[in-house]
């Protein structure tokens, strides 16, 4: 398999949250990745102190050009996640538009993060840059549901509520859009996590279809950082394998998340010790000790074709 | 295995040297690996273009401070390659110490990059460093011949002159990666054993990267066997330079040579070999 991705993402010294997350499980997929650190940092900002230092929009350009005056500036793919700067982000804009210029076929994969449970924990005026710019450029979309509710100024307060929202991500841009989590009710009960997916696709006979899907992961009663970025690459990757099966992809990438998160809150839980909660360091995920799941994960969880 | 590596290398957008050379392959088995990046550049100086930015002394103290705040600052191991600023690998050693001190067992291997071929592509004033600082605090040290004669001093024209006093500066493990000895058997030998590979005609970048994890990994699972450590080591690098070399060559076309860009090492394609090489040389001990 002969496929490359240009990953923009953070970079943190100790720990897995964007290109870290990122980067180890689709290379052991067996794709090529080229990582933009858009950040250097010593660790997550969950922890109590993290330290280090920013790429600027400027310096994102000029890395860009490095790649570009050797005439490697091809990609299969583009993966993009947590971004704080405007200027950043539109360079980044500027940078898959030239990519698709050059390779017309290339999937842009972005996250749009912007926050979660009803507050933004980047600045305000990343949203326009997003609606008006990025979504437009984006392939496949990962929104959680306080971003797509961002993204499209509508609320969601019923699964038909998501799927219209849905629908009209589609119309900014995206043939792909997966609802990473929602405050929706599970039927099987609160202790899952709905999260919903939709993809157009054009049938061979050159008609259009929509793909729509609900797939339910069990809660964990623990905060982990990381398994955004952990979700998009692997929906990245097994969406590559299966471009038009999202309930196909959707059952791998969850699966993985499962059997990582499973691994970790174990771990994570011995090291606290018995009736302590784990802290930021021992929630990190166990990522190379998951080697085997992102290699070949067993299914654990069935999407309902909706 | 809960073994965690502190590397400090650079990055490269695309391509395998520094710390993407080591990373990926140390992963696969089963290392946690934290990394700081000297540099972040678009890709190795090989290439006829290249652009980005370096981390200075002070920044690399910044995000070692924000390890240390949290109180993560234990390691089993320290990994170091290729660095040009002197006050930056001074950082590296305050760094290497204050580990040590924190966990005496720490192992801390040093590829002390230097050049090659009888010529420096580092400033010269990196030597007095590595051979008056860096060295002393090194458990397994990697240099190349030219690199073993800056730090003693001494030109090496039998096997025991340089090893000898290398271990006296400080490392219990060294290994010369490459020399231009000749001898009954090849090219190429390391303190009581001697290890040969097969010559490629082309020039790799990223192999010694690639070559001093591997030896951290290797040497970690059998720490008394230096032999096996390296005939693993070796194996590794063979697997990749010939997999890279194919594919290059088909990339290139007939009779013509690769480039940079087509001889970036296969690695990905590479992690059966990574974990799990075969074997394909022997070291024969002296």
């Amino acid at each position: 398999m002969e496929c490359r991705v240009l990953s923009i993402q953070s970079h943190v010294v100790r720990g897995y949250v964007g290109n870290k997350s990122a980067t180890f499980p689709l290379q052991v997929l067996g794709f090529e990745v080229d990582s933009i650190n858009s950040v250097q940092f010593s660790n997550h900002t969950g922890y109590t102190h993290w330290k280090g230092q920013v790429l600027t929009a400027e310096e994102l350009n000029v890395l860009y050009e490095g790649i570009k005056l050797n005439n490697v500036n091809h990609y299969d793919y583009i993966l993009t996640g947590y971004t704080r700067d405007t200027s950043f982000l539109e360079t980044v804009v500027d940078i898959v538009q030239e990519l698709k210029r050059l390779n017309p076929k290339l999937v842009y994969v972005c996250d749009p993060v912007m926050g979660d449970q009803g507050s933004m924990y980047v600045p305000e005026n990343i949203l326009p840059v997003y609606r008006d710019q990025v979504v437009a450029v984006a392939d496949i979309l990962t929104p959680n549901q306080f971003e797509a509710e961002l993204l499209t100024g509508r609320t969601i307060s019923t699964e038909k509520d998501a799927l219209d929202v849905m629908e009209l991500l589609h119309q900014m841009g995206p043939d792909t859009v997966v609802l990473t989590s929602t405050d929706l009710t599970s039927p099987h009960g609160d202790q899952f996590l709905v999260a919903l997916g939709s993809q157009k696709m054009v049938r061979t006979d050159g008609s259009k279809s929509t793909q729509k899907i609900r797939i339910e992961m069990p809660k964990v009663d623990a905060v982990f950082v990381g398994t955004g970025d952990l979700f998009t690459a692997m929906l990245l990757a097994w969406s590559h394998h299966h471009p038009n099966d999202l309930k196909a992809a959707c059952e791998k990438t969850v699966s993985v998340l499962h059997h990582v998160i499973k691994r970790t809150i174990t771990y994570a839980n011995e090291m606290a010790g018995p009736g302590k909660r784990p802290n930021p360091a021992q929630l990190e995920l166990r990522m190379v000790q998951s080697k085997k799941d992102i290699e070949d994960p067993d299914i654990v969880v069935e999407a309902t074709i909706l």
